[in-house]
């Protein structure tokens, strides 16, 4: 097929005016692309040459030599590294596979015609909007042995209450972490699986009960591979917030007691903000992001294996 | 009009992300810098939220009026102080003309640069007397290798505060006001077994509270107890040649443990998770016999809550006394506290001094005494003379415990402000913290946190020490503050 396309004659006189003609897709693009690079590239590329270099700044305010590998090595050889990996990757896949399944049952109810329904999705939207820190405070206060609301709850169900308090316990403290978490950004998974199933067309469920398939089976065969993108995605984003968690864990316990709440992200926190260790955090962020993207690439892998995009 | 995407060289896309960065670089240079663009009547204060805040807040107005010079005074947490402040440094920005500085920090800070030495401007100024404030102060919160580099602003030491109605009932003989020989910390402990399984107006009553929180609260209430027992963190620090070969398993170590492990035993087993504040307020409910914890509580518990200004259970129910010591061991008291300083970056030093100055003074420390909010919220003196005033010893009348505790203080051996000090904080707060409620040996434990500090400060280069060393001793630095 021939184009034809008529310019003025100006066109053609200001070489200037047609460099930007030609290049107009480019140059408009190109501040979301500096944007990127600067706000993401740079830093990574940042942090991988300074994770070769001893720089502490409670040492010296430059970086101070050329260490190779030694960074690496001593983040992994860390005292609280294998303590915080396991915490991290506990918190992170119960986290995702409880907020999910809490989140798809309420999403389901939802969708029930029931009375109070709007308040209730207006509620719903709350706690995800309040920062972890002030979460984290609440909680704190929530799980006060002396008179909190939830550990009251626990003694009132004769559940047992450590003598040291919900979060004085190693044997909990991780699990009130967690709750935390759950109770916060469950709610986050609700609204957006309940936004995917409003989209399943009603024909098919209607013929699928025609069928006389039962819900369970509707839920399974039907509801769910159609929403299934939408819960992949919303499972990957939540690993990954999960994975870097640090600020209720800095509010509630301090990665305390002992190493029983460290996490990945409270380490991080604790080199990069607190011992100012640029060298170790920068070895501790490429280790992680190495972490979390194997992760992510097999979950994706697998998710999506028969799956055309 | 036609786009020719398809013809677009490489040279080509090249010239417009140039052009596009080119763009983007010019755009930020047209925003004014924020050290540029301040008034010169300004002066910018960054400090951080401790008590001596509010009171020092509530007296800005009268500095502004007095001077004619603008204060804009923010404030932050801990953290968030100490992260916005290397921030600006390493970017090497003009954050704030004062800036409020822990006694950690200060070599860090001087070392690097990032803040100036007060010397010049204290050699200078004929109206300046330094012989008021409490050279032992000084030394701890304010001085490096020979260098002021801050002055205090609120100093502090830790002390022991105690129910007199429950040692009443419980015909317990109180605590002195002044150390002694037969105060210990076997004295201590043994009072403190006096009241367990007790109860006090039908409530139970724990014989005291710790803090278990790691890693600065345990670390900064348990170094009383091991400084108190001559527990060295190094081989040779502050005393040069400096050599920072860690001596955690020393019996020093091993005892102050056992010690603390006693005191944890003896608190509300929910202590393990207690930060600063939540050993004082715990105290401020009514269900604690006695404890010892940094002065500022000496005031801080005539609250209900932290800083509400509402009166608490104990109000006028406790009184103060001296720290214990270790039998046969010289007493070394832990001294902490807040100081002004000076970034390099600032472009009005001249005015940040002279707002130091205020501050520090003695006529603005007593009228942040005076100030009556919060039941009368500042005693955290490092002047000699305000621990002699009258009018402010009728509002805190434990001034006199008070000063005894900060005389017998060395910040310098209780927790060794070096380089690279809040890494292994981090192991000896973890270390304690596990010790607290696991059923390890405290010997096993800290041979484990010595072998880690030993990995750290090489990491650091700070074994075997390469730079010079610094006879940093109390009677050097009383020397040098009699000079100036």
């Amino acid at each position: 097929m021939h184009t034809t396309t008529v310019r003025s004659p100006r066109a053609f006189r200001p070489a200037r005016k047609s460099f930007i003609r030609r290049n107009l897709p480019y140059l408009l693009i190109a501040p979301s692309v500096v944007m990127l690079l600067a706000l993401i590239a740079y830093p990574l590329l940042f942090a991988l040459r300074s994770s070769f270099y001893f720089w502490n700044l409670q040492i010296g305010p430059e970086p101070l030599q050329f260490v190779g590998f030694e960074n690496y090595v001593q983040a992994f050889n860390a005292f609280d590294f294998r303590a915080a990996l396991t915490n991290t990757l506990i918190l992170s896949i119960l986290g995702t596979t409880l907020e999910f399944t809490f989140g798809l049952a309420i999403a389901l109810i939802l969708l029930k015609a029931l009375p109070g329904m709007n308040v209730v999705r207006a509620l719903l939207i709350l706690p995800t909007t309040i920062a972890p820190i002030v979460v984290g405070f609440l909680f704190r206060y929530l799980y006060d042995p002396g008179g909190g609301l939830l550990s009251w709850v626990l003694q009132s169900l004769w559940l047992p209450v450590p003598a040291e308090g919900i979060l004085g316990s190693p044997s909990t403290a991780l699990a009130a972490i967690l709750f935390v978490d759950i109770w916060q950004w469950t709610p986050f998974f609700a609204i957006v699986l309940y936004a995917s199933l409003l989209a399943v067309p009603d024909e098919i469920l209607e013929a699928a009960r025609l069928d006389r398939a039962s819900a369970w089976t509707i839920l399974m065969r039907i509801k769910l591979p159609l929403i299934k993108r939408t819960a992949i995605i919303i499972v990957m984003l939540r690993f990954m917030q999960i994975f870097n968690t640090f600020d209720t864990v800095l509010v509630l316990t301090r990665g305390g007691p002992g190493t029983s709440t460290r996490t990945l992200g409270y380490s991080l926190y604790e080199q990069g903000l607190v011992n100012f260790n640029i060298g170790i955090v920068s070895a501790m962020t490429w280790i992680t992001v190495l972490i979390v993207n194997v992760i992510v690439a097999l979950y994706v892998f697998f998710a999506f294996r028969n799956e055309e995009w | 009009m036609t786009i020719d995407i398809g013809n677009m060289s490489r040279r080509d896309l090249l010239k417009s992300a140039s052009v596009a960065a080119l763009v983007a670089g010019a755009g930020s240079l047209a925003i004014p810098r924020r050290g540029a663009a301040q008034d010169a009547n300004t002066v910018r204060v960054l400090s951080v939220e401790d008590p001596f805040f509010f009171s020092m807040k509530a007296l800005v107005p009268e500095y502004e009026k007095e001077t004619g010079i603008k204060v804009e005074l923010e404030s932050l947490s801990y953290d968030a102080l100490q992260s916005r402040l290397v921030s600006a440094f390493v970017a090497k920005t003009s954050d704030a003309d004062v800036i409020v500085v822990d006694q950690m920090w200060l070599g860090q800070y001087l070392d690097n640069g990032w803040i100036i030495s007060l010397n010049d401007f204290i050699a200078k100024d004929s109206e300046f007397d330094l012989s008021d404030f409490i050279p032992e102060v000084l030394y701890s919160s304010n001085m490096w290798r020979g260098q002021i580099g801050t002055l205090p602003v609120a100093a502090y030491a830790q002390g022991v505060m105690y129910r007199k109605d429950v040692f009443d009932e419980l015909a317990i003989e109180a605590p002195p006001t002044k150390t002694s020989e037969d105060w210990t910390w076997t004295k201590y402990v043994d009072t403190l077994k006096s009241m367990e399984g007790k109860s006090f107006g039908g409530k139970p009553l724990f014989p005291t509270v710790v803090c278990g929180s790691q890693p600065s609260p345990i670390v900064h209430m348990f170094t009383q107890v091991s400084a108190s027992h001559g527990a060295n963190w190094f081989k040779s620090f502050p005393a040069d040649p400096w050599d920072f070969s860690p001596q955690l398993t020393s019996p020093a170590w091993v005892k102050s443990v056992e010690v603390y492990r006693q005191l944890y035993k003896l608190s509300p087993p929910e202590a393990i998770n207690y930060v600063w504040f939540d050993a004082g307020t715990r105290f401020a409910k009514g269900d604690i016999g006695m404890f010892y914890w940094w002065t500022p509580y000496f005031y801080l518990i005539k609250n209900s809550g932290y800083m509400t200004g509402k009166k608490s259970d104990v109000m006028d129910k406790y009184a103060t006394a001296a720290l214990p010591k270790a039998e046969g061991v010289p007493q070394t008291v832990s001294l902490g506290g807040w100081s002004l300083g000076i970034p390099s970056s600032s472009e009005r030093q001249e005015a940040g001094y002279a707002f130091i100055k205020w501050a520090t003074s003695k006529t603005t420390q007593k009228k942040m005494a005076l100030w009556p909010d919060l039941n009368y919220q500042f005693s955290d003196f490092a002047r000699v003379s305000l621990y002699e005033d009258e009018e402010v010893k009728a509002l805190y009348p434990y001034l006199d415990v008070q000063y005894a505790m900060m005389k017998q203080g060395n910040g310098k051996v209780t927790r060794p402000p070096v380089p690279g000090y809040t890494a292994i904080e981090s192991v000896l707060g973890l270390t304690l913290n596990q010790l607290l409620t696991g059923s390890e040996e405290p010997k096993t434990g800290l041979e484990r946190a010595n072998s880690l500090f030993e990995s750290i400060l090489k990491g650091n280069l700070m074994i075997p020490y390469q730079k010079a060393s610094y006879a940093d001793t109390l009677d050097g630095a009383k020397a040098l503050i009699a000079k100036r």
